[in-house]
Parts: structure tokens; C-alpha cells; sequence
């Protein structure tokens, strides 16, 4: 993949290629198969490979039931494939492990806990010191931009404020992979607007490896260094696209930018031309 | 400062408890039945009761025996439920056993046990703690099963092992229902108690109740019913405090989610 320079680069700069980065996943030929009753078998994935390249963002992006959730999963060590294997830095992947941090469409919050008591279950599971987890926690909270907001509850606080929560959860656990399956899915339009644009502010930092499944083709190119197309039944990989934007990303350029919209169009076409696009939204 | 609607609000036990006893004060006057004395011969009746140290010996026996009743059980069904929702295997084997002991009247079981183990202590208990394990598991088994997948994803991702997770994901997850069927269980506890008193003779409140229903001590009779009444109504309260306490991240006083991005 193509690899832009950090954040020195300026906007109209030719983008320059780079020695590939080192694979961080690999997911070697892998097909899930549910049995969904004696006589019936539902193909979720089918012969899927793909490498995933250290500190890359990449969307997987397909109609719903096209196994982009099961792939995640899969990754995660949440599920385990029928057939294949994907592998973390060279080890296969048994189970879910601090390495691979999920965030979920359902925030999948601890509701007992509070803001701060949320952020700081990882931290503290891994051995840190309360006090260290707490200071740490704090400066996350602030960064996903809730400071004030450490003594509330989940049920207390909206959708999008959940969703920065889960992330500042998993963050503070600092896995080497962010696993994010539709973390945006469940938010109204301008609120997902708003996590996106926060969300590649804080991938800025550090750029983790970022494996995030979406249906949404705006948000995939907006956010991704590469875009996986999925298409379903059974659920295939069908194209891989390098999206070549440079970074740091603003929403208000890219919009207006040719090559983004491009990007949209195209994606959307080939969706288009395997009459998929009716399920895409 | 309290509103004219929170003072109705906060009066209306009080009010409904005065009208419960005119309306037993009017009845019982209309009767002239022996065997129903006045709701004012009742309550006085009561201090008697209370004064006397062998009845009080007596009451304090019954809750014993119900507190180790009651306490046994949850500390057993709480973690079997949880395991049979967490478990298919574990639902499998004890689903078909509770549902053949669930019609069952515990205190039909009485005497069977009482063959077994005497009219002692450790019979009640028995029974008391057959009458409050049902629903403690059943709900313990709906609360943990309840429990969503991802929360316990998001566990495992921190590095929680299988028995973590059960004890520090499932267990607070689940805990609203849970305590909804400890409260359950709470009021089971005190009729199995009652009942369990009135067919082993020996002592506790249900003997007092049935010794002065033989001696036909009617006033004793109606008082014990307001005492034992009372004592559910005052455990029920303290334990809905406690609950409360206990769950106040799921009440529904949150349910007004703030309104920011």
C-alpha cells in the first residue's frame, strides 16, 4: 500500500511511495460456515486472504450479510473460522487478547461502571496502578472530549457519547489493532459526521492499525488508506482499492476534492453494476 | 419543601393501612363474631405479645431460621443460575430438574424432610431455603443470559479469563434481575417460614399464631398476622433500599440521556 508521509505533508503534494509496511494480520484463506439448521448451511465467508499492513487504516466495506462482522470477528478471536486461520504478527489468533481492542455498534459499555470506571477496567486488568490507570484514564476521557463527564453513568449519556467512551475504553488499553465493527452505525447523521472527524484526529497521534467495517462508502473512503469490497453471498472479497488522499484528512477539503469523489462514485458503481447497492445502504 | 402531590404521594401507605383497619373496625362490630375481634382489640393485643420475652424468643427463632434459609439459597442459586445462563450444558442438566420440583409446594415437602431430619432448625431451614432458590435461580439464569455477547467480548479483549468474566461481567451485568428475585424470595422466605411453623409445631411465629388459634385467643391470632405482616412489609422495605442502592446505574431516573454528541 502507499504510505503518506506523516503529518508534514501538505495537501496538493504528490503522494510518495514507500517500502511496504510490515503485515501486522494476515488472513489466510479463511470461510465461516453457520449452521443454520440441520439440512441448511449459510456461507458467511468464503476463501477470504488479506494482509493488513502495520499502522494502515483499513474499511471493509460490503452489503449487509457479506460477513464484514464475522471477518471482524474472526480477527478479534471472538469466533473461530470453519476453515483457514488469520494470523497477529505471525501467531495464529486463538482467542481475543488486549493486542486486537474491539469497539462495537452497541458500545457494549459496562453500564455499572462510570465513565471513568469504564476507561479504566482495561488499565487495571492489565496490572496498572490505580492511580496510574486514573491519570491515564483522565487524560483519555479529555481527549475523546468528555472531560467533565467521568462520574456519569453509560445510561446517562447519548449514543455518541457512548461510542467515545467504548473507544476511550479500548484505547486505554493501547492494543496494537483497533478492531471497530459499524462504531458509527447506530448515530445520527450529524454525530457521525462529528466521531469520524474526532476519530481521525486521535489515529493521527499514533496511527495504530485500524481494521474498521462499514457500509457506508463515504466514510470508508473518508477514513481508510484502503478500502476492502466485500460482496455477499457467499461472502467474497471482490476488489481491494488503495484510496491515495492525503493525510490529515479535512472534511471540509475532501469533499470538494475530485479525487475523493471519484473514490465515492466508483465504489459505488461497481456496487452498482452486482445490483448489491440496494443492500448497501 | 415537598409538593401538595408528593404529600399525597408519601401519605397514601399511611392512608391506606387507616382505611384497611376502619373498614376491619366496622366489619367486625357488624359481625359480632367471636372469632373476629376489632382491629382496635388486635392492636392492642400486640403490645402484650411484644413484651412477653417467650414470644419475642419465639419471633427472633423465626427470623434465624429465615435469614439462614433465605441467606443459604442465594449464596447457592445465585452462582447456579448465572452458570445455567452462561452454560448450555449446565441449563441442560438442571433445567429439567427445576421444572419438576418448581409446582411443587415446598411445604408439601415438609413432611418427608421431617422424617428424615426431626422438627428442628435444620428442617425449616430446609424448607425455607427450597421455598427461596427457584426463583433466585430462574432469575439469576434470565439476568445472565441477558447479558450481551459484545459486553463479554469487550472482556475478554482485556485479557479477563472465562470465571472473570462470569464473576465480573455477568454477576454485575445480571444483578438488577437478580435482585429482583432475591426480593422475590425474600417474601417466599417468610410464608415458607410461617408455614413451616404451623406444621412443625415447635416454636417461632407460626406456632404463637396457631397455640392461640387452638386456645381461641382471637385478638392474640389477629395480632400475630399484623406483627408477621408487618415484619414482611419492614424486610421488603430495607431490602428495596438496599436493591436500590445497589442498582442505581440501571434506574430508570437515568433514562434522560443527556443531549451532546
Amino acid at each position: 500500500m502507499k504510505v503518506v508521509p506523516s503529518r508534514s505533508s501538505e495537501w496538493v503534494k504528490p503522494v510518495t511511495r514507500q517500502e511496504p509496511a510490515p503485515a501486522i494480520i494476515e488472513i489466510d484463506h479463511v470461510s465461516q460456515v453457520f449452521q443454520t439448521s440441520a439440512r441448511r448451511a449459510h456461507v458467511a465467508l468464503s476463501d477470504i486472504s488479506l494482509t493488513i499492513e502495520e499502522r494502515a487504516f483499513v474499511s471493509i466495506l460490503g452489503p449487509s450479510g457479506c460477513g464484514k462482522s464475522t471477518l471482524l470477528y474472526i480477527v478479534g478471536g471472538f469466533v473461530s473460522p470453519t476453515s483457514g486461520a488469520a494470523k497477529m504478527k505471525g501467531n495464529a489468533i486463538t482467542g481475543p487478547g488486549p493486542d486486537r481492542g474491539p469497539v462495537f455498534q452497541e458500545f457494549a459499555l459496562f453500564p455499572w461502571k462510570t465513565v471513568l470506571g469504564n476507561v479504566m477496567y482495561g488499565p487495571r486488568q492489565q496490572g496498572v496502578r490505580a492511580t496510574d490507570a486514573e491519570a491515564q484514564s483522565r487524560t483519555l476521557i479529555e481527549m475523546v472530549g468528555l472531560k467533565g463527564y467521568e462520574n456519569f453513568y453509560p445510561k446517562e449519556l447519548s449514543g455518541g457519547m457512548k461510542q467515545r467512551v467504548a473507544l476511550a475504553r479500548t484505547l486505554a488499553y493501547h492494543p496494537e489493532v483497533l478492531l471497530m465493527d459499524e462504531p458509527f452505525g447506530a448515530l445520527d447523521a450529524y454525530t457521525r459526521t462529528r466521531l469520524q472527524n474526532d476519530l481521525l484526529n486521535i489515529w493521527e497521534r499514533d496511527r495504530k492499525t485500524v481494521l474498521f467495517v462499514t457500509h457506508s462508502v463515504d466514510e470508508a473512503v473518508f477514513l481508510s488508506d484502503k478500502v476492502v469490497m466485500m460482496s455477499k453471498s457467499p461472502g467474497r472479497i471482490r476488489q481491494v482499492i488503495d484510496i491515495d488522499l492525503p493525510r490529515p484528512r479535512r472534511r471540509s477539503e475532501l469533499l470538494l476534492d475530485p479525487r475523493y469523489q471519484k473514490y465515492v462514485v466508483d465504489i459505488e458503481r461497481m456496487f452498482d453494476e452486482s445490483d448489491e447497492a440496494g443492500s448497501l445502504a | 419543601m415537598m409538593s401538595s402531590a408528593g404529600i399525597v404521594k408519601r401519605s397514601a401507605p399511611v392512608l391506606a393501612c387507616i382505611g384497611l383497619l376502619a373498614v376491619w373496625q366496622v366489619a367486625s362490630l357488624a359481625l359480632k363474631n367471636d372469632s373476629f375481634p376489632t382491629a382496635i382489640e388486635a392492636i392492642r393485643a400486640i403490645p402484650d405479645i411484644l413484651g412477653d420475652k417467650e414470644a419475642l424468643v419465639n419471633i427472633l427463632a423465626s427470623l434465624r431460621r429465615m435469614a439462614i434459609g433465605f441467606g443459604v439459597a442465594v449464596l447457592v442459586s445465585i452462582p447456579l443460575g448465572l452458570l445455567m445462563g452462561r452454560s448450555a450444558a449446565v441449563a441442560a442438566f438442571f433445567n429439567p430438574l427445576l421444572m419438576v420440583i418448581y409446582p411443587v409446594p415446598k411445604a408439601a415437602l415438609m413432611p418427608i424432610i421431617m422424617l428424615w431430619l426431626g422438627v428442628g432448625d435444620i428442617t425449616k431451614s430446609l424448607v425455607i431455603f427450597l421455598g427461596v432458590s427457584l426463583p433466585v435461580i430462574y432469575h439469576s439464569f434470565e439476568g445472565a443470559k441477558a447479558v450481551e455477547e459484545k459486553m463479554l467480548w469487550s472482556g475478554a479483549a482485556m485479557g479477563l479469563s472465562p470465571a472473570q468474566r462470569l464473576v465480573r461481567i455477568v454477576l454485575p451485568a445480571a444483578l438488577p434481575e437478580i435482585l429482583t428475585g432475591c426480593r422475590t424470595g425474600l417474601v417466599l422466605a417468610l410464608i415458607t417460614m410461617i408455614t413451616s411453623e404451623m406444621i412443625a409445631r415447635q416454636s417461632g411465629a407460626g406456632n404463637i399464631l396457631f397455640n392461640a388459634l387452638d386456645m381461641g385467643q382471637y385478638d392474640t391470632v389477629f395480632a400475630m398476622i399484623i406483627i408477621v405482616g408487618a415484619m414482611g412489609i419492614g424486610l421488603d422495605a430495607i431490602f428495596e433500599r438496599v436493591r436500590a442502592r445497589l442498582v442505581r446505574w440501571s434506574e430508570p431516573q437515568f433514562d434522560l440521556p443527556l443531549s451532546f454528541s
